[in-house]
């Protein structure tokens, strides 16, 4: 064997190896825990049970959910409807330009999503950077009531996610013929009807993308909607921790993670098979 | 997303256990304690007093330090519970036995304090800090009669105003207190009373906030709130308006105790730091820097005025008669608790 099948194996291997260690078996653990029943002395009784998942269809944990499927599908619209103008506008600058808004949409992303959430609080509250500004200017005579609001929620949600829709939007705009928007308007398309006609659909990989991108961890992100929204509303994330924190019920917790783990693989799987299809419609 | 933050949470247990088993005994103590709670100051003093090193990890609640001390186990020497699960851990047999005889200031801990419901004859725990959880009321925005007692939390003027801790026992204790109920009961019927009573103060409710609620009262974006009286004392040093009720129909007192977890391998440096904090003036250090009130009798002496005549660290001994210690609940009744929080938290 020599040394680069070597290398390439160890490679592999440490990354299976760690993948299985660190995530499969943990998943498969809170597969089986989620079938078993709670116990006062070892956290987990091996008893099998379903009642788990059958108390996730309850009306107020099924409500939750809802709610959080609701915010999550508004911060990827958000995104979009932020991102898309903004990745047209980095895939037509100048390559200098380019790679100084690429690096401008990743430097905040280097500090971490928790920190960044409390800097939005110094900016969003009554007597913050925001309502100073907006009170000293004379535009308002009260501070807006923008803390412990769905508004702030959105806001955070957008901020922190953003840049998982605009990277794979600009991909996808890259990718864009430049002489087939010459055709249609040759062929006496408006601007709009190009957009419409000829970008968006040729984006629609990117698009979908972006908005798994941000809809799967905006499930998941409760701390935005804790810190911003005022914890007001449950959604799954806190329904999760809870169940493993406050009221150390494993079992229930487990069977909530693994439905939501669930229900985004699914998720990911139609983007799979759509992307495959919009793939094979672009080659015919 | 749950499963990676899972598997890393299990993964830096692991790490954490093999580095701390890794130093030698006895000269060292592994301290875990919440986070914002000793002094750096106090732990330098100790090491230069006793040769003792001590190596600090934090935790902001309880519920994370009982997952590691009973998932984990070893790699602590020392944790500080609040009563509640001082409660839990010794029935679940998670602590070691605490000798009084081994600590030479037990006796320095004020009567009211010891032999509580949750560690009867303080066998596993010795007090550290203790406070209130009550009611905090800025002033300048409401005038101060509005909020004499719980209550009066209902008043329609306190509409989107208000601030709750985000806690399950703090919410339905609550509940429970202003009908009348013990902050540990069990009955289902009053739970269920209480759940309504606080279902229909939900409209008030502008933030569920535990980690840090001064900061909503100080910026003004809530006007009353059920805040630990450290956190009152912060925002009252910032802003006198912010003022401290111990409400009549009763308040939750917290305790937070020294217990020594099974797993433990230094157990001696454990029981000579107890000692150090029981003395006065080291304890009086703590309550002066942080704000929480000291349960050690004689530490009056070593503090300030201001402090000795502020209420909100110091309630008269009327005012504590009415406070009540939480104490752990059985797992039927944290269920209940469980579909109420769940149900006042959704629409």
């Amino acid at each position: 064997m020599n040394d680069s099948t070597l290398f390439r194996r160890l490679l592999i291997g440490s990354t299976c190896a760690w993948i299985t260690l660190l995530a499969l078996i943990p998943f498969l653990m809170l597969v089986a825990a989620s079938f078993l029943t709670r116990g006062t002395e070892t956290l987990v009784r091996p008893e099998f049970s379903a009642a788990n998942y059958l108390h996730l269809l309850s009306p107020t944990v099924f409500s939750m959910a809802v709610d959080s499927t609701v915010l999550a599908a508004g911060a990827a619209l958000g995104c979009l409807l932020v991102g898309y103008p903004f990745a047209m506008i980095l895939a037509q600058a100048s390559p200098r330009a380019q790679s100084l808004l690429l690096l401008m949409v990743m430097i905040p992303f280097w500090t971490n999503s928790l920190i960044r959430t409390y800097a939005l609080v110094m900016l969003l509250k009554a007597d913050g950077i925001l309502n100073n500004l907006l009170v000293g200017s004379g535009l308002i005579a009260e501070p807006l009531r923008l803390m412990y609001t769905p508004l702030a929620v959105f806001i955070g949600l957008i901020y922190t996610l953003l840049p998982f829709m605009i990277l794979p939007l600009y991909a996808a705009l890259k990718t864009v013929d430049p002489r087939l928007l010459e055709a249609g308007r040759d062929l006496g398309a408006g601007p709009l009807q190009t957009f419409w006609r000829i970008t968006v659909p040729l984006t629609m990989p990117g698009i979908i993308a972006g908005t798994m991108l941000v809809f799967l961890p905006a499930l998941g992100m409760f701390y935005v909607s804790d810190i911003l929204g005022g914890a007001r509303t449950m959604l799954l994330g806190n329904y999760i921790r809870d169940q493993f924190l406050v009221f150390r019920d494993v079992p229930m917790g487990a069977a909530a993670s693994v439905t939501m783990t669930v229900a985004m693989g699914l998720l990911l799987l139609l983007y799979y098979l759509a992307s495959r299809r919009s793939g094979r419609e672009l080659v015919q | 997303m749950k499963t990676i933050a899972h598997a890393l949470f299990l993964t830096l247990l692991v790490s954490m256990t093999a580095v701390s088993s890794g130093y030698g005994t006895d000269k060292v103590l592994n301290l875990y304690i919440w986070s914002e709670y000793i002094p750096e100051q106090v732990l330098a003093d100790f090491t230069k007093a006793t040769g003792i090193k001590v190596n600090l990890s934090t935790y902001d609640s309880n519920e994370a330090m009982y997952a590691k001390i009973k998932l984990v186990g070893k790699g602590y020497d020392l944790v500080v519970p609040s009563s509640d699960y001082v409660g839990l851990m010794r029935r679940q047999g998670l602590l070691l036995p605490v000798d009084a005889k081994k600590i030479s200031n037990f006796g320095m801990i004020a009567p009211q304090f010891v032999n509580q419901s949750f560690d009867p004859g303080n066998a596993y725990s010795v007090p550290y800090m203790w406070g209130s959880t009550a009611l905090a009321i800025n002033t300048t925005l409401l005038p101060a009669e509005t909020v004499r007692s719980s209550a009066d939390l209902w008043k329609p003027e306190l509409k989107g105003k208000l601030l709750l801790p985000n806690d399950p026992r703090e919410v339905m204790g609550l509940g429970l207190k202003v009908l009348g109920y013990s902050v540990n009961e069990k009955n289902p019927d009053h739970l269920r009373q209480a759940y309504e009573k606080m279902r229909t103060l939900m409209p008030s409710v502008r933030v569920f906030d535990s980690d840090s609620p001064k900061q909503a009262l100080l910026s003004g974006e809530v006007a009353v709130g059920l805040v630990w009286n450290g956190e009152a004392y912060t925002a009252n040093n910032e802003n006198k308006a912010i003022q401290y009720v111990y409400p009549p129909e009763g308040f939750t007192l917290w305790l937070d105790s020294f217990c020594i977890p099974r797993g433990a391998a230094n157990v001696e440096a454990a029981y000579r730091f107890i000692d150090y904090v029981l003395q006065p003036q080291v304890s009086a250090t703590i309550s002066k820097s942080m704000g929480y009130s000291s349960p050690i009798a004689k530490v009056s002496e070593f503090l300030p005025a201001e402090m000795n005549n502020n209420p909100i660290v110091n309630p008269s001994p009327q005012d504590a008669t009415r406070g009540e210690f939480l104490d752990s609940l059985d797992e039927a009744t944290l269920k209940l608790y469980e579909q109420y929080w769940v149900k006042l938290k959704t629409r």
